[in-house]
């Protein structure tokens, strides 16, 4: 016989039963869908957030004060000194490794414009942070060198800070306040959105001595750093360790944070996420093949004559075996094309109605899925199919 | 035609069969010999228990003896494995029950082309002879229709067409009339007659007299015993 005889007859058996057919089959159908769209979910978060990370650059290694993971037989430091810009002058002149990097000082300050007011993140930057962070001016320009140098009271704001303050009109020239200094609006950035959990338009820029002096900080609170490439990150962490412990006086009272490693840790979590998402919805799937397994089991019951009689008709135990387990397979296969195409309806449409919340139907969860959909039918056709093959023709001929 | 010179295709030497359910040990048969040549038209008759459909199941290897040899053409069943005794049910045998066994969801004509899809012939050929087996016994106008649309009578020869599906050279049934009025089960053993005059092989076991009386030859069996084996002289035309 061939396998499409087989097919033939099971689909004949399953059209007799229409209704239990579809039922046992939704079992497989809804864990099929729930291990695609969750998977899409965790895939989703995945990408999204390696391509935040890889638009931001995965060359960076940003310098951060104080020591914060200690490796070895760490000597205890004596005192946190901090980084300064004389540490960066001193990092561009010696570290060929970096070509570009910026100083940042972070704080958080009122903003005010007339009578309206919003606390933001004030972020003071040299004129390489453009660059350096991928992150630019899209009205109006940036802080210059000559803004830093002569310590400048201008302001690059964000599209949220400027929609909150100015509204429509244009904040070009306008002066506002930050904590208790006026300063002048040059540029407005372009729009970013949230990245990483962070708003991005949500920022004011001004130059980073002028944050220094009004927020009263001898540090920094990291310097961003953009090594020639990735390959090369290793290499200039040496450098950027021998040039800062000669400065600190032999201490390592820094902490070097390279963006690949983050990236790398965030992958291996978000990966984890996944597995275990895909996991449990596994075991739904895995309850749709009970399912399978009880309705065949009834079905050879029912069917004990139909067996008996096709035995006497020349069925052999392996006809009979390979009916039964096709008869599952197509069940369970068949659920398994409609779940995937349910659950990656699903989450298309998820996506599409709501384009913040990242989903990824990935061809690897297809194929688990359908593949799985396969072994569940296989798995818990066997058993009920070998009940059937064994039947005694006799016995199952005279069953009412 | 009965071939008397021929080397006999069934033969049976001291069959026993025992069924043990829990403590009771049930022996059905208790040593049968039996030769049946190619074209003979044997009736089993007997009363219930007699062990003749018992015997009818291990002729047409659904059954397996306890003790002693079945050859067929020849050759040791015993030793044949699965594969291959569903190869002789498919090929050798053909088999009419009682209660028809045909299968509702499958039509007139799918039916009687079940043997013929594990002989392994193309479906456009299978229902091709389907039609042609079906107008051989007379229902040439119902191949389409679903056994539940059909008559007793009609359904029995529905069965017979499908027994005769991939032309075997024995038929066994196992009281074909059994479930017909007398009318219809007239018909069937008119058909049978016919079969056998067209060289087919008839085992038939009966507790219908008039079938009995039909049949060239004719066997009693009783207790697991064969008590009379005896040749219909006379047979009635039909």
């Amino acid at each position: 016989m061939t396998p499409y005889e087989y097919l033939r007859i099971a689909f004949d058996a399953l059209a007799a039963n229409k209704i239990r057919a579809a039922l046992t089959m939704l079992g497989v159908i809804i864990g099929v869908a729930s291990v695609i769209m969750l998977v899409a979910i965790g895939e989703g978060a995945r990408t999204y957030i390696r391509t935040e990370l890889m638009g931001i650059g995965t060359n960076l290694l940003i310098i951060v004060p104080g020591k914060t993971e200690t490796t070895g037989m760490g000597r205890i430091p004596s005192g946190i000194q901090k980084l300064t810009l004389g540490d960066m002058r001193a990092l561009e002149k010696r570290a060929t490794l970096i070509p570009a990097m910026t100083a940042v000082v972070v704080s958080n300050a009122p903003v005010k414009y007339g009578n309206r007011m919003r606390n933001v993140e004030i972020i003071g930057v040299d004129q390489n942070f453009e660059a350096v962070r991928n992150l630019h001016v899209e009205i109006g320009s940036f802080v210059t060198k000559a803004d830093v140098d002569a310590r400048r009271r201008v302001a690059v704001i964000g599209r949220t800070v400027r929609a909150e303050l100015f509204g429509e009109a244009n904040p070009l020239g306008r002066m506002v306040k930050i904590g208790e200094t006026k300063f002048r609006v040059i540029g407005i950035m372009e729009k970013k959105g949230v990245t990483l959990g962070m708003d991005i338009d949500d920022h004011v820029f001004i130059p980073v001595e002028t944050a220094q002096e009004i927020f009263d900080q001898e540090g920094l609170t990291n310097i961003i750093t953009q090594v020639i490439n990735e390959k090369e990150i290793e290499r200039a962490k040496q450098q950027i360790r021998a040039v800062l412990m000669e400065r600190h006086a032999g201490e390592e009272d820094f902490t070097m944070v390279s963006q690949q490693a983050m990236l790398s840790t965030m992958q291996t979590i978000l990966t984890t996420f996944t597995y275990v998402l895909g996991g449990i919805a596994s075991i739904s799937l895995l309850v749709g093949g009970i399912g399978i397994m009880n309705i065949m089991l009834v079905s050879v019951r029912e069917r004990t004559r139909e067996i008996g009689l096709r035995k006497a008709i020349g069925a052999s135990q392996r006809d009979i075996l390979l009916q039964f387990v096709i008869e599952s397979v197509t069940l369970s296969v068949a659920g398994g094309v409609i779940g995937i195409a349910f659950g990656a309806g699903v989450a298309y449409g998820v996506k599409a109605a709501f384009p913040v919340i990242p989903v990824d139907v990935s061809a690897w969860s297809v194929l688990t899925a359908f593949s799985f959909a396969f072994m569940v039918g296989a798995f818990f056709g066997i058993y009920p199919a070998m009940k059937a093959s064994r039947l005694n023709p006799i016995e199952a001929l005279r069953y009412e | 035609m009965m071939d008397t010179t021929a080397a006999p295709l069934i033969q049976l030497e001291s069959v026993t069969k025992v069924y043990t359910t829990g403590a009771i040990r049930y022996e059905v048969l208790k040593g049968i010999d039996l030769a049946v040549r190619r074209g003979e038209y044997l009736a089993l008759t007997g009363a219930s228990g007699s062990g003749k459909s018992t015997l009818l199941n291990i002729l047409g290897c659904l059954d397996v003896p306890t003790s002693g040899h079945y050859r067929l053409a020849g050759e040791e069943v015993s030793r044949k494995t699965d594969l291959e005794l569903a190869h002789i049910r498919n090929r050798l045998f053909g088999f009419v029950f009682q209660s028809f066994n045909l299968l509702s969801r499958y039509t007139a004509e799918e039916n009687v082309a079940l043997p013929m899809t594990y002989g392994g012939l193309g479906r456009r050929e299978r229902l091709e002879k389907s039609r042609r087996l079906l107008a051989r016994v007379g229902l040439g106008d119902f191949t389409r229709h679903y056994p539940t649309e059909l008559s007793g009578g009609m359904q029995q020869r529905v069965a017979i067409a499908r027994a005769l599906a991939n032309d075997p050279a024995v038929l066994f049934a196992d009281e074909p009339t059994g479930n017909l009025d007398s009318k219809t089960g007239m018909e069937i053993i008119t058909l049978f007659g016919q079969l056998n005059t067209e060289g087919v092989t008839l085992i038939v076991v009966t507790h219908d007299t008039r079938v009995a009386s039909h049949a060239r030859r004719v066997l009693s069996l009783s207790d697991g015993r064969i008590i009379k084996d005896e040749q219909n002289t006379v047979v009635e035309s039909t």
